[in-house]
């Protein structure tokens, strides 16, 4: 029931992620910020199965910042993804796999060009423009179809966000109440209240 | 619901006269969802031989990988080009080293070999080799495949023969099959140079 | 459909220890392949002989498409025995209607009177794919497709049975002139025969539930006439 989806825009990438811990029918805290900062311009948004989000997430962070303190640069959103995949892939074989569904959005911090891809717990990896992941992409692919196209401004952006939480609103029966929305760009990683 | 048409997909390879094609649709989609249209299933190993990975994404994913490391350090090693029919041997062992546990992907192999001769390969899950003199197929149009293969195929095309031949036989198959098409790709190798086309297809 | 070696009314022990299970199944699917396309004054129906169960071969000639008293022609793949027993009834029927209206059924009607046969039988079906042929009331080729339900459709071509996933793409390109930069246009007689021939030979080459000999009807307003081909008997 966990809600995840993002785009990129003209020059930012954007997700939007519900901030609802929930186990079963409990709830147990809102306000929680499911996505971990990977390097200035690159970030990971998650979701899944509640203890393996956090320590693959955590995992992947922790190796990504060592990186760059040991080579002084930081890894280029593909390469994040690249590297994410092939730990996701081999913990696949393995026999508690990580169910983690994940967005690794980024902006190349020279060009400024944005960057989304989208892994599911299978590991598989794909850069696309828009996307999103669980029951919610069966309603926002198809609003994201109509509306998207790739001079969005941010101002525009926004209003896709709600176009599409407003879709959520209508026709999912799991309509949680709040988001957390984060752009990446040229400036770094910022979270945007609607 | 079989882990092999979780993604969908379908790949096919052709001979002609000095010279082989290869194709393969572009979509990527988990079960009936269509995520991506522009989904690469086939990779280019030099510029004689091409693979085409068909099955789960993830493992199509990781053995593109796993193969370019492999070639790689073959050319390190051996200070010369990989040939179509050791590469598909590389295809085959490094398949049967998981032989409890493979990928779940069947790949097809089309290269050029050194006297220009043409060369097809396919392999299921596991590494088992075929060769054969015609077309091989893949993925989850593969019944659908055969069928078109079998009655448009001939021996000896000519490069724009065969690039037309396979296209036909790809893009009428894949729209009898639910989860392929998409947008197909179609690489044709020859002696001199390899013809890559992209071509649109039924986007439902 | 696929081959299953162990079907459950074998009663073997199985490899656990299990207790058997007797469940009787009573459909099983004999293979073979029909086809059948519309033209503007005939219709064409063809079928393999070939009848198989699992990977033995029954027979080399068991006919699968029937010549009706009403001059269309039903062609029918899956279970052989509710093939024969689904002739019986239509052709009972057929032959009613003829002593109660003083005429033979049309070929339309003949198609609406199968949905209805079929589904009287929607908790215990047919395990029948039927494709009916005929000519219509206009004097044109028509083409019925079915489900072993009922459920129908009037096509100017169609595949059904073991081979049908190889075929109907290939008809689709030939007959539909899907993918190609031309107008679609009902084939001639002497096209609609070539590709039939093509693609039960290439349906034989990669099917071993298609085989042994061709058997093609071509329905005109004059009447019905019947071709018999070779196909490879491996």
């Amino acid at each position: 029931m966990e809600i995840l989806f993002g785009f990129v825009g003209k020059d930012y990438a954007l997700t939007a992620s519900d901030n609802t811990a929930a186990r079963s029918i409990v709830v147990q805290k809102r306000g929680e910020d499911k996505s971990r900062i990977l390097s200035k311009h690159t970030l990971l948004s998650y979701n899944g199965e509640a203890g393996d989000t956090c320590q693959f997430s955590d995992y992947i962070a922790a190796n990504i910042k060592l990186y760059e303190i040991k080579n002084g640069v930081a890894l280029s959103t593909a390469a994040c993804t690249k590297f994410t995949r092939r730990e996701l892939a081999n913990s696949l074989r393995s026999r508690n796999a990580y169910q983690v569904n994940l967005l690794i959005s980024g902006s190349d911090p020279k060009t400024g060009v944005p960057s989304l891809f989208w892994l599911d717990h299978l590991a598989s990896a794909n850069k696309v423009n828009y996307t999103a992941h669980g029951y919610a992409s069966y309603f926002i692919l198809s609003t994201m179809d109509l509306y998207w196209h790739e001079n969005l401004t941010l101002e525009e952006g926004l209003g896709l966000v709600k176009k599409c939480l407003k879709e959520l609103k209508i026709r999912f029966i799991g309509n949680l109440p709040d988001f957390f929305i984060k752009v990446v760009d040229k400036n770094g990683i910022r979270e945007i209240k609607l | 619901m079989s882990i092999m048409s979780y993604n969908g997909g379908a790949i096919v390879a052709m001979k002609g006269k000095n010279c082989v094609a290869i194709a393969s649709d572009r979509r990527f989609g988990v079960q009936a969802l269509t995520l991506t249209h522009d989904f690469q299933k086939v990779f280019e190993i030099n510029d004689k031989i091409y693979i085409g990975l068909g099955g789960l994404a993830t493992d199509v994913q990781t053995l593109s990988e796993t193969f370019r490391y492999r070639v790689n350090m073959y050319n390190l090693k051996e200070e010369r080009e990989i040939q179509p029919k050791t590469f598909a041997h590389l295809v085959s062992s490094t398949l049967y080293e998981k032989r409890f546990g493979p990928y779940y992907c069947e790949p097809v192999i089309a290269g050029l070999e050194k006297d220009g001769s043409p060369f097809i390969c396919s392999t299921d899950l596991i590494g088992c080799t075929t060769f054969p003199n015609d077309f091989v197929v893949t993925g989850t149009a593969e019944q659908q495949l055969y069928g078109m293969c079998e009655s448009l195929w001939e021996p000896n095309l000519e490069p724009e023969d065969l690039f037309e031949i396979i296209s036909q036989a790809l893009l009428n198959a894949v729209d009898r099959d639910a989860v392929s098409g998409w947008g197909a790709i179609v690489h044709v190798i020859t002696e001199d140079k390899v013809i890559t086309r992209t071509l649109r297809g039924r986007m439902d | 459909m696929p081959y299953d070696p162990h079907p459950n009314h074998e009663g073997f022990l199985n490899s656990v220890g299990s207790p058997i299970q007797h469940r009787f199944n009573p459909h099983t699917d004999n293979g073979g392949t029909t086809l059948a396309i519309a033209g503007k004054d005939f219709c064409l129906v063809a079928g393999d002989t070939r009848q198989s169960e699992g990977y033995s071969i029954n027979t080399r000639y068991a006919p699968k498409v029937h010549e009706l008293s009403n001059g269309s022609v039903l062609a029918t793949s899956g279970m052989y025995a509710d093939s024969v027993n689904l002739v019986l009834n239509i052709e009972t029927r057929l032959e009613w209607y003829k002593h109660k209206h003083n005429k033979t059924m049309s070929a339309t009607a003949s198609a609406q009177m199968l949905m209805t046969v079929l589904y009287q039988k929607r908790f215990f079906p047919y395990y029948v794919f039927n494709i009916l042929g005929g000519v219509d009331e206009k004097g044109e080729g028509c083409v019925f497709s079915y489900d072993p339900v009922g459920c129908y459709r009037r096509e100017t071509y169609q595949a059904h049975g073991s081979s049908a996933a190889l075929i109907q793409p290939f008809l689709d390109n030939q007959c539909g002139a899907k993918h190609q930069n031309i107008k679609e246009e009902l084939l001639t007689l002497d096209q609609a025969m070539k590709i039939t021939k093509d693609a039960f030979a290439s349906a034989t080459e990669r099917d071993i539930y298609t085989g042994d000999y061709l058997e093609i009807f071509v329905i005109k307003k004059s009447g019905v006439t019947k071709h018999k081909f070779d196909l490879k008997k491996d």
